[in-house]
């Protein structure tokens, strides 16, 4: 896995000045945050998308067959 | 006396004697001049006639500025610099480094913006990419749904603290796959509403390696409404991998 360095690009748009630092504190506590915000979702998409193939596999049927019906 | 049937211009009788030709001829040719120039008073490069409201008198119009269009005010036309609208003005651009970009200092001169990404990718497999408005980040103000056409999901999400761009699957490879997305912010200098964005992002996901189509709406709704002045770009966790941006204002 490539490691980035934890920095922030700040753009006036107005001016067109650009600057490039290392995240802050705060800034850091609030990556993890959403890091951890990410992580809960992706296993909530992950447990839907298992209970959806629970559900085709009971049905005996596929994902496409079960997207013809619905759709 | 004798005169022609449009104009009005003295021409002499059948039964005028010759010695009076010349007066006739510079009577005639006087009239023809005085007319000729009511319906001509143009003196410059550019100039125009238009009717007046004096038979057989037409008024000058100089010419306008560069740019102008012809119109009408008052019952007559003039040259007017045209009414704004439909333009398109490339606000900023540059690239996607670091786990943040933030689009400060926003003109509030526009009535949408638009923002582009393209070439965009994590620095590793499964990170989301995200957006926030005005650097908020607590309050749980940003709603949405996403339609993905590789998971066959429609992902409702909200309130949460950043609008997700890849929700539904939000597993990004880590390679330059062409992925591009576009987010349309409607009124967004208007501080009394909630602020509607459209979003359509293409990109490959690392769960299935296949290309993802998604589109979504959002919205950005606090408590107290405001206006849009800054743009927060968010890969978090290990950050872009590569990608530019482009942010235009549309009239």
């Amino acid at each position: 896995m490539t490691k980035t360095k934890l920095q922030v690009k700040i753009v006036n748009v107005e001016t067109g000045e650009e600057i490039v630092r290392d995240a802050n504190a705060e800034e850091i506590a609030q990556m993890k945050i959403d890091v951890t915000a990410n992580e809960a979702l992706k296993v909530e998409a992950q447990a839907r998308a298992s209970q959806r193939q629970e559900i085709l596999d009971r049905l005996g049927l596929t994902a496409e067959e079960a997207a013809l019906i619905l759709g | 006396m004798a005169t022609t049937t449009n104009y009005g211009w003295s021409t002499p009788d059948d039964t005028s004697l010759v010695k009076d030709g010349a007066a006739a001829i510079r009577t005639l040719g006087s009239s023809v001049d005085t007319t000729t120039k009511a319906l001509n008073p143009s003196t410059t490069l550019g100039d125009i006639e238009y009717r007046s409201a004096t038979a057989n008198t037409n008024t000058r119009l100089g010419i306008g500025s560069t740019g102008n269009i012809l119109t009408v005010s008052g019952g007559v036309p003039v040259w007017s610099a045209p009414a704004g609208g439909g333009g398109i003005t490339s606000l900023a651009t540059g690239s996607l480094t670091g786990t943040a970009v933030n689009l400060t200092s926003i003109s509030q001169a526009y009535s949408n913006l638009v923002l582009v990404l393209r070439d965009w990718y994590p620095a590793a497999d499964a990170e989301g990419i995200s957006l926030r408005i005005n650097s908020v980040s607590s309050g749980s103000f940003y709603y949405g749904a996403v339609i993905h056409s590789v998971s066959a999901t429609v992902a409702n999400t909200g309130p949460q603290n950043a609008i997700s761009i890849n929700n539904g699957d939000r597993n990004p490879k880590n390679e330059d796959n062409n992925n591009a997305a576009i987010f349309t912010f409607y009124d967004y200098t208007n501080a009394t509403t909630a602020k509607l964005l459209d979003a359509n992002f293409v990109y490959k996901t690392s769960t299935t390696n296949q290309q993802a189509a998604c589109n979504g709406g959002f919205a950005h709704n606090p408590t107290t409404p405001v206006a849009i002045t800054e743009l927060n770009i968010l890969c978090t966790g290990t950050g872009f991998g590569g990608g530019s941006y482009q942010l235009y204002g549309v009239k």
